[in-house]
C-alpha cells in the first residue's frame, strides 16, 4: 500500500529526530566531537536514507546502490546515526564511537557497511563522487551519486576542479548537496571567507541549482524527488540549515562546530529532542 | 612461454622510444585486455601517448584538464565502481599537488588506481626546478598499500604497466620525459613485481639501480670487469615492496652496497636500502642520486653529470669504497 504524503514526512521527521538523538548518544560515547554540522545535516539525511537512496542495507555493496558521499566527513555521528538506524551497521556501534578499534572515529572510513568514501579531510567527496557517477555512466548503470560538502568546506578548490568537471561530463546523475549551515570551525563563514554569491557561484560552473529549507521535510522530500534538476547538468541543493539544529544550546554557534559532551550536556539535549 | 612475453614480444615493434611512451603503448593492450581499463588524463594526452588509446576506447577514457587534484580523487571514484583507472600525469604535480588525495583517496581508501608519472626526476631538466620529481618516491615510498615501481627502460616500462594488471591496490609507477635509456632489461623475461633483477654477476660489491641509471650501472660494472672488479648489478625496478631477500643477498655476499637513482637522496631507493640494511645487516653503502639541493636548469644529461649520476660516478664509488674496505 502506498503511504500517504503526510505519514512519510511524520516517518522522516520521527527518523531525523533519532539521528540527532543517535548523534548525541555517539558524541557522548567518544567524549565529545562534531555536534554543530551532525545536527544540520540530520533532515537531509533522514530523507535520502529512509525515502529517497536506493539501497540494500543488507547488502550493502550492491553495484547499482545509489552512492552517498559524505564530503563533510565531521558529521560522521550523523551518518553512523542513520547507518544504524538503517540496519546497515550494529546499533550498538554507537556506544564506541572513538572507541579503541572502533569502526567509528570521527572521520568516516570505507572499510564500514555503508560508508562509500574515507573522507573529512575537506574538498575531497565532490571529486570522488564525480568519479562515482562518470563510473556509472561508463558502466550503463543507473545508480544516483549524492555528495553532501560543507559551506565552509568550499573554500577548498579541489571543489571547483570537480564541479567544473561535473559540469563538462554533464553528470545529470550527480547531485551535490551543500549544508549551508553558515558557520564552520571559527566562526561565521561569510567573516572567515564569504562563499556568497553561493547559487550565482554553482550556476556559474553549469550546475542546476535549488535553493530549500533543509530543515523543513516537505521542502527537503520535493526537492530530492525532483532530481535531477536538468536532463544535462548536475544537480546542486543548497540546503539553507542551522547549525546545531535542535538543541537550544547548541544551535547557531562556533563553538558547537566541536565540543566536549559529558552526561549532563547528553541528558539536556536529549530532554529537547523528546518524541 | 607466457602471454606477456608475445605481448612483449609484439610491442617492441610499435618503437616507442621513452618509458612514457611505453606506457601509453601497454594501455592500448590493456584496453583490449582487461575491459574495466578506464584511463584518465590531466591534459596529458601526448606526455603518456594516449591518442591511440583514446581513438580505440573513447568510452573509457576521462579527460579533467590541468587539474591533478581533481584527477586521483575521481580515479579513487571511478575504482569504487569496479572500474581499473590509469592516471596519466606529470610526476611533480600528481604526486607534490595532489598527495592528499593519493594518500586519503588512494593509499587509505586503498583503491585500486594505478597512476602513471611521466617526467619524472630531471628529466624535464631545462624546465627548472618547479618541474623536477626529485622527492616523488620518497613521498609515493611513505604510503602504506602503494606500490611503486621504476622501471629502467621502454620495454620494462610496457611489461610493468601490463603487470599492473594483477596488482590488487594502488600503484605509482615512474616513467622518463624526453631521453631515450638503453635497453637493459630482458625482454623476453616475465616482470616479476617485487623481484630484482641481476643483470651483472659480481661479488666484490653490489650497485643497486633503478630507472636510468641502472644502463650506468651496467656500464660502470663492464669497465671494473676490465680491471679485475666483479660488480654484481641489480635492477631494483620495484622500490616497494622491496625485494629484501636480494638486498640482503647483496649484502651478505659482497659486503658493499652502492645505490643509484635519480632521486634526491632522501628517502628513495637509497634510504630504502639503508633501513633495510640499517635494521638487518649493517653494510658500509654509498648512495648515488640528487643531492640536498635543487637542479639547476640544463639538459638532462649534462645534469645527471653535474650531480654525480652518471656511470663514471658509480664507477668511481665503486673503487673508492673498495679502497676504504
Amino acid at each position: 500500500m502506498q503511504e500517504t504524503r503526510g505519514n512519510l514526512l511524520k516517518r522522516l521527521e520521527g527518523e531525523a529526530r533519532q539521528i540527532r538523538r543517535n548523534v548525541w548518544r555517539a558524541l557522548r560515547a567518544g567524549g565529545g566531537g562534531h555536534a554543530g554540522g551532525s545536527l544540520s545535516a540530520a533532515d537531509i539525511l533522514a530523507a535520502l536514507y529512509f525515502h529517497r537512496l536506493r539501497i540494500r542495507p543488507s547488502e550493502p555493496e550492491w553495484p547499482e546502490r545509489d552512492r552517498f558521499v559524505l564530503s563533510k566527513g565531521h558529521a560522521n555521528a550523523a551518518l553512523g546515526a542513520v547507518l544504524a538506524q538503517a540496519g546497515f551497521i550494529d546499533d550498538a556501534v554507537l556506544d564506541r564511537f572513538y572507541g579503541f578499534e572502533s569502526p567509528f572515529g570521527m572521520h568516516p572510513d570505507i572499510k564500514v557497511a555503508g560508508v562509500e568514501m574515507c573522507t573529512g579531510a575537506l574538498g575531497h567527496g565532490l571529486a570522488v563522487a564525480t568519479g562515482m557517477a562518470l563510473g556509472a555512466r561508463i558502466q550503463k548503470q543507473t545508480f544516483h551519486t549524492f555528495v553532501m560538502l560543507g559551506d565552509g568546506e568550499l573554500h577548498e578548490g579541489s571543489n571547483w576542479e570537480a564541479a567544473m568537471a561535473g559540469a563538462h561530463y554533464r553528470l545529470s546523475n550527480l547531485t551535490a548537496i551543500v549544508d549551508h549551515n553558515k558557520i564552520s570551525q571559527s566562526g561565521r563563514v561569510e567573516e572567515i571567507i564569504s562563499v556568497d554569491p553561493l547559487a550565482d557561484k554553482w550556476r556559474a560552473f553549469g550546475w542546476e541549482v535549488r535553493e530549500i529549507d533543509g530543515h523543513d521535510m516537505p521542502d527537503v522530500v520535493d526537492a530530492l524527488g525532483a532530481l535531477p534538476f536538468h536532463p544535462d547538468r548536475p544537480s546542486a541543493l543548497i540546503a539553507h540549515t542551522v547549525k546545531g539544529k535542535g538543541v537550544s544550546f547548541a544551535e547557531n554557534t562556533y563553538l558547537w562546530h566541536s565540543n566536549n559532551v559529558n552526561d549532563e550536556i547528553l541528558e539536556r539535549a536529549l530532554a529537547e529532542l523528546r518524541p | 612461454m607466457s602471454a606477456t612475453v608475445a605481448v612483449a614480444a609484439d610491442w617492441r615493434t610499435r618503437s616507442a622510444k621513452q618509458t612514457r611512451l611505453a606506457f601509453g603503448q601497454a594501455l592500448l593492450e590493456l584496453g583490449a585486455r582487461e575491459p574495466r581499463t578506464v584511463v584518465v588524463s590531466a591534459d596529458t594526452q601526448d606526455l603518456l601517448g594516449i591518442r591511440q588509446y583514446i581513438e580505440r576506447y573513447r568510452d573509457r577514457f576521462v579527460e579533467l584538464g590541468i587539474a591533478e587534484q581533481n584527477a586521483i580523487g575521481v580515479a579513487s571514484g571511478l575504482a569504487t565502481t569496479g572500474l581499473r583507472p590509469y592516471v596519466c600525469a606529470y610526476a611533480p604535480f600528481i604526486t607534490a599537488r595532489s598527495m592528499e588525495q593519493v594518500r586519503n583517496d588512494v593509499a587509505y581508501a586503498n583503491q585500486r588506481v594505478v597512476i602513471g608519472a611521466a617526467a619524472s626526476g630531471i628529466s624535464l631538466g631545462v624546465a627548472g626546478g618547479t618541474h623536477h620529481a626529485l622527492e616523488d618516491l620518497a613521498l609515493m615510498r611513505s604510503l602504506p598499500n602503494m606500490t611503486v615501481i621504476v622501471p629502467a627502460d621502454v620495454d620494462e616500462a610496457y611489461r610493468a604497466t601490463l603487470a599492473t594488471l594483477d596488482i590488487d591496490g594502488p600503484v605509482y609507477l615512474r616513467l622518463g620525459g624526453r631521453t631515450e635509456e638503453p635497453t637493459v632489461s630482458d625482454p623476453e623475461a616475465p616482470f616479476r613485481l617485487g623481484e630484482a633483477v641481476q643483470l651483472r654477476p659480481g661479488n666484490d660489491i653490489a650497485v643497486i639501480a633503478c630507472g636510468a641509471l641502472v644502463e650506468m650501472a651496467v656500464r660502470a660494472s663492464d669497465q671494473l670487469l676490465r680491471a679485475g672488479i666483479n660488480v654484481r648489478v641489480l635492477n631494483m625496478h620495484t622500490i616497494k615492496p622491496l625485494d629484501r631477500d636480494a638486498v640482503l643477498a647483496a649484502a651478505a655476499e659482497t659486503g658493499l652496497i652502492v645505490t643509484a637513482e635519480e632521486h634526491h637522496l632522501t628517502g628513495g631507493l637509497g634510504g630504502a636500502v639503508a633501513e633495510l640494511l640499517a635494521v638487518e645487516l649493517p653494510t658500509r653503502m654509498h648512495m648515488i642520486g640528487m643531492p640536498d639541493t635543487f637542479a639547476m636548469v640544463g639538459p638532462t644529461v649534462a645534469l645527471r653529470a653535474k650531480y654525480g649520476m652518471s656511470a663514471e660516478a658509480i664507477a668511481d664509488a665503486c673503487r673508492a669504497l673498495l679502497g676504504s674496505a
